[in-house]
């Protein structure tokens, strides 16, 4: 194992500092001034913001919604997240190109909602077959 | 029980090359006890080192096929001369830059959830151990800026969306390298932990907190005999689970713009084929490129320059445009749509130019003043690539390059050079 992190770690580096010299010698100073603007957001955006909230959402669940119905929950949440987060993008910008490059055409708002009302639906139904199992509204674990 | 012998082998795994202070007893790490009480504490079971071993190795699947085919797709602007671009099969480029696409878009939400289950590694403490460390949080920063930064970049240039002001060629291109770099780099520091993490079953990993596990007596590889984590909400399974749901619906509702049968279900699809003009999406418009006026002049003429120099009335190509094929338009942005061609063989015109399928030829478009304006072909594409008049079956509209497109198979679209004004055999 030592080896192979050795080598990875090498390879790893040098063809990473190959790639920030490429950028360093091909770019401009004011464009790398902003891939380096970019590349700081990003981080803290998504470990500042993004993270905290989606933390914040987990422990209230955890306080408010009992263990079996969060399951699901969550279950849907992840999905409809990872929809979400690749469908707002497209919402932002459709209609926003001449239409005879045939590209962001659609009402990707209606779709958004029609693939998270899917989710929503198909993961309701998966509660409620577990409930219906259960045999009752208390889950076992908690019936005691 | 497996899990005993789960617990006594991680130290196994990680052979004492991390960590400092594994007591398996009661008595608590230093840092542990030393950090600040409004210090962040995570107690939720449901992360764990085999959870995200999972999640990476599907992500450094994806960052792996996204980083190839992206080569390939650079190969296609700049080969060498040595090694010209195959023309088949005609559908090459077509399936690699649907998979690169594909795999990038699949990456950002899949990158989200990896980000999210090792969250609480931000929050060790103390913040900085030693110079090593700090190295290593710094490499690990620069992973996820830049990957990050290159997915959604790559996504927004799909979307035709700029709003980062530099090229983006180069950036995508040179960033991919500190992406994949870093994440060798990564997968090297990590690599007992990634060991460990697959090896062991997800339910029985031990539970990721700020706490590393060495330093935690309670940790499942530390603790000895305890049956595995409960995780009372979502199990780590069910993670697993809703996020291979979360690509696949991504995936299933997006590759429409590459696989056509799928175009109905692309509730996420960039570009609908069916919509295109001709039955085929455009990326530069007629109007975009400001050749309006040029494309229709009355007097237009294709002038061929090489050892016997001519020039083609647009009567003469209309006349003579009687070669038929099919190949499919690729772009770079992952959309791509099979098509009828009809015009002149390439290969007829150079030659009566006095050129060979040995040469290599420059195609110039009436636009002017934009790098793709003009592209340059040699080796096999030459001989089977079509000066296109009609795009399936009618007279090709202005968008589509009128009066005159390069097509050539396993190209990418943006060389099919559009509004032809000059071939050079070079």
């Amino acid at each position: 194992m030592r080896w192979w992190r050795l080598a990875l770690g090498t390879v790893g580096s040098l063809v990473g500092l190959y790639g920030a010299s490429q950028l360093l010698v091909h770019l401009p100073t004011h464009s790398l001034i902003l891939v380096a603007v970019w590349l700081i957001a990003a981080v803290i955006i998504h470990d500042g913001l993004l993270s905290p909230v989606i933390v914040g959402v987990g422990s209230g669940f955890h306080r408010w919604v009992p263990d079996r119905g969060r399951r699901y929950l969550q279950a849907a949440l992840i999905i409809g997240a990872m929809v979400t987060l690749i469908a707002i993008p497209m919402i932002y910008r459709q209609g926003t190109q001449p239409p005879s490059k045939a590209i962001l055409l659609q009402n990707f708002g209606a779709n958004l909602a029609l693939l998270l009302g899917v989710i929503a639906g198909l993961t309701l139904i998966a509660y409620v077959v577990r409930v219906a199992r259960d045999g009752s509204l208390q889950p076992p674990d908690q019936g005691a | 029980m497996l899990s005993v012998a789960i617990g006594s082998n991680r130290h196994h795994y990680v052979g004492g090359l991390r960590g400092h202070c594994h007591q398996t007893g009661a008595m608590a790490c230093l840092a542990s006890t030393t950090r600040p009480r409004w210090w962040p504490h995570f107690s939720s079971t449901v992360r764990s080192t085999a959870l995200t071993a999972r999640l990476g190795a599907m992500l450094g699947t994806a960052i792996g096929i996204c980083f190839l085919t992206g080569l390939l797709s650079y190969y296609q602007y700049q080969p060498w001369s040595w090694l010209p671009q195959p023309a088949g099969p005609v559908w090459g480029y077509r399936l690699t830059q649907g998979v690169h696409v594909a795999t990038g878009m699949t990456a950002i939400p899949l990158l989200f959830v990896k980000l999210w289950s090792v969250y609480p590694n931000q929050f060790r403490w103390p913040p900085i151990r030693s110079i090593k460390h700090a190295v290593e949080r710094f490499t690990v920063a620069i992973l996820v800026g830049s990957a990050l930064v290159q997915v959604s970049t790559g996504f927004f240039n799909v979307l035709n969306w700029y709003p980062f002001r530099w090229d983006f060629l180069s950036v995508h291109y040179y960033l991919a390298y500190v992406v994949v770099g870093s994440v060798l780099l990564h997968i090297g520091v990590k690599l007992p932990d990634i060991v460990y993490g697959l090896q062991t079953k997800v339910a029985e990993g031990d539970v990721l907190t700020e706490i590393p596990w060495n330093e935690n007596p309670e940790s499942h590889s530390n603790a000895g005999p305890l049956p595995p984590p409960v995780t009372p909400g979502i199990s780590r399974r069910g993670v697993l689970a809703a996020t291979g749901a979360g690509i696949g619906l991504v995936a299933i509702t997006s590759v429409g713009q590459t696989i056509t049968p799928l175009e109905p279900i692309g509730l996420l699809a960039v570009r609908q084929r069916s919509k295109g003009p001709q039955g085929v999406p455009v990326n530069r418009t007629a109007e975009q490129a400001q050749v309006l006026a040029a494309a229709t002049a009355r007097d237009w003429t294709l002038i061929i320059d090489g050892p016997h120099p001519y020039v083609l009335r647009l009567a003469d190509i209309e006349a003579a445009a009687a070669h038929n094929d099919r190949f499919p338009i690729s772009c770079v942005e992952g959309w791509s749509a099979g098509a009828d061609w009809r015009g002149l063989l390439l290969l007829d015109v150079v030659r009566r130019a006095g050129g060979t399928e040995r040469s290599r030829i420059r195609f110039q478009s009436l636009e002017q003043g934009w790098p793709f304006n003009h592209s340059e072909m040699f080796g096999p594409q030459l001989s089977r690539a079509l000066l296109a008049t009609h795009l399936n079956a009618e007279r090709i509209n202005l968008d589509h390059g009128y009066p005159l497109r390069l097509i050539a198979p396993n190209r990418a679209g943006v060389l099919n050079t559009k509004w032809l004004s000059r071939i050079e055999v070079l």
